[in-house]
């Protein structure tokens, strides 16, 4: 007999494999498309709003900012999304009790996140050879924030599964939430930048959060000025709650997830 | 051995519970035993077959394994319609906890299936006859004490029975089967005990025969 342990570890492989080979070969050049598409959206938004940019940030190039602020946004957004289609994407693979819906979306949290580094890897060697100062100044506090938006992206991907399983409707739902998200995530603007009334607001934003302690250790301190709300705390808090509900949600409806 | 009690299932509809589909089923299969599961449509001789191979849960009562069960193979299900057929083989071979092994197990699975150059084409290019024949490779390839096949041989060509009849007469004396067919004939081939399943309810019969003339005899009834 196999012990549990070893039982996950050769479905997550198995998945991680399977999926990784759905996502490269999923039509012609797959993979161009995969590093391609972070690169022409950050081309698009700094054609927009680079000149603005340089007005509000000093210092700070526009592209960098945008870049540092993208990848954080993809970061959580990827694994959540991604996350959330996961169990339908794999049901005829759960004819197999070794594989657990929840499976699925922690495997593609994964796969999300390795293909976004490599993207990352890229933008950021296409934007030193343009001549931008690429390294971070504070290199730890950028890896962790982005490991927290990971989980952050965990945990929602998680809940939604459960919720997109169990309410079909509910997608409709959060395609529509997470859109405004794009823009209110702060990845064309510093969070200081907006009216102190309403940071607040936009500080109950968890990605908000990531992306400005992305950037406070991305930037040197004397250029980028990071919102004192700004907390590396709430966005780990946001991550553990929504990761802790989303197994819960999992364990409770197992029966219901594998129904067809 | 596969031990039922009280098992009871419904499942949920977008307009809430639905209907009880088992109302307390209670079994026991011994082990080496061939069983055919016979009932209407609807009757839950798939949901039973789910239950059996660990992918669902009763809804009450519970479901013991005390041996290796196979997952339920028919319906195109285990399959990864976008992948081919050695992909979708592999996963099944990885899950399993056969890294080592993975070329025998392979080549076992093409050789019985006899997809040819197929096997390296998605699986949604095949016919329903090439799917059968992969999900009857497929778990064919692992040592299980039970089978589970659901409608698996009804698509099959002729010389595709045969060899899945071959194959699980060589089975029989290290394992046991439980099958849904619709084919008075197959499960008369393969099985020696019968389940009727009729009215949410499991009905045991040692000769197959007599499953067969009980479920028939509901209809005239």
């Amino acid at each position: 007999m196999r012990s549990s342990a070893s039982i996950a570890w050769a479905v997550w492989r198995a998945l991680f494999l399977r999926e990784a080979v759905a996502r490269v070969s999923a039509g012609r050049a797959a993979w161009v498309w995969i590093l391609l598409e972070p690169i022409v959206h950050l081309l698009f938004l700094n054609v927009l709003f680079g000149f603005i940019l340089q007005r509000v940030v000093s210092g700070i190039p526009g592209g960098l900012f945008i870049t540092t602020g993208l990848l954080g946004y993809f970061m959580a957004l990827n694994a959540a999304t991604r996350g959330q289609d996961a169990i339908e994407a794999n049901v005829g693979l759960l004819t197999y009790r070794q594989v657990l819906p929840v499976d699925t979306v922690l495997v593609r949290a994964v796969l999300e996140a390795i293909l976004l580094v490599i993207s990352g890897l890229f933008l950021f060697t296409g934007l030193y050879i343009f001549g931008f100062q690429v390294i971070p100044n504070d290199a730890l506090l950028v890896i962790v924030a982005f490991v927290a938006l990971w989980c952050v992206g965990i945990g929602l991907g998680l809940v939604l599964s459960v919720i997109s399983k169990l309410i079909p409707e509910a997608k409709k739902v959060t395609k529509m939430l997470f859109r405004p998200l794009y823009v209110l995530s702060g990845i064309m603007f510093p969070v200081s930048a907006v009216p102190p009334a309403y940071q607040e607001w936009v500080m109950l934003n968890p990605l908000a959060h990531g992306i400005e302690i992305i950037r406070a250790g991305f930037f040197p301190q004397h250029q980028y000025h990071a919102v004192s709300s700004a907390s590396l705390g709430y966005v780990l808090i946001f991550a553990m709650v929504t990761m802790c509900l989303g197994l819960a949600l999992h364990v409770r409806f197992a029966p219901r997830l594998v129904a067809q | 051995m596969i031990v039922a009690e009280e098992v009871h299932k419904r499942y949920h509809t977008p307009h809430g519970p639905g209907k009880w589909i088992l109302k307390g089923v209670t079994l026991t299969i011994p082990p080496l035993l061939n069983v055919g599961l016979v009932g209407r449509n609807g009757s839950g001789k798939s949901t039973l077959l789910r239950l059996i191979g660990g992918i669902d849960m009763p809804t009450r009562g519970r479901i013991e394994r005390h041996c290796r069960v196979s997952w339920p193979m028919g319906f195109g299900g285990g399959l990864q319609s976008a992948l081919t057929g050695r992909q979708n083989a592999i996963f099944v071979c990885r899950i399993h906890g056969h890294e080592k092994d993975l070329a025998d197990r392979l080549a076992y699975i093409k050789d019985f299936a006899e997809l040819g150059d197929a096997f390296d084409e998605p699986v949604n290019t095949y016919s329903s006859g090439m799917k059968s024949r992969l999900q009857f490779g497929l778990s064919l390839a692992f040592d299980f004490d039970v089978y589970i096949s659901d409608e698996i041989t009804a698509t099959g060509d002729s010389a595709f029975k045969k060899k899945a009849a071959a194959a699980f007469k060589k089975l029989s004396d290290h394992a046991g089967l439980i099958m849904v067919s619709h084919g008075e004939g197959t499960l008369k081939e393969f099985c020696t005990a019968g389940i009727w399943l009729h009215e949410g309810k499991a009905h045991w019969f040692d000769r197959i025969d007599d499953a067969l003339k009980a479920y028939k005899e509901s209809f005239s009834s």
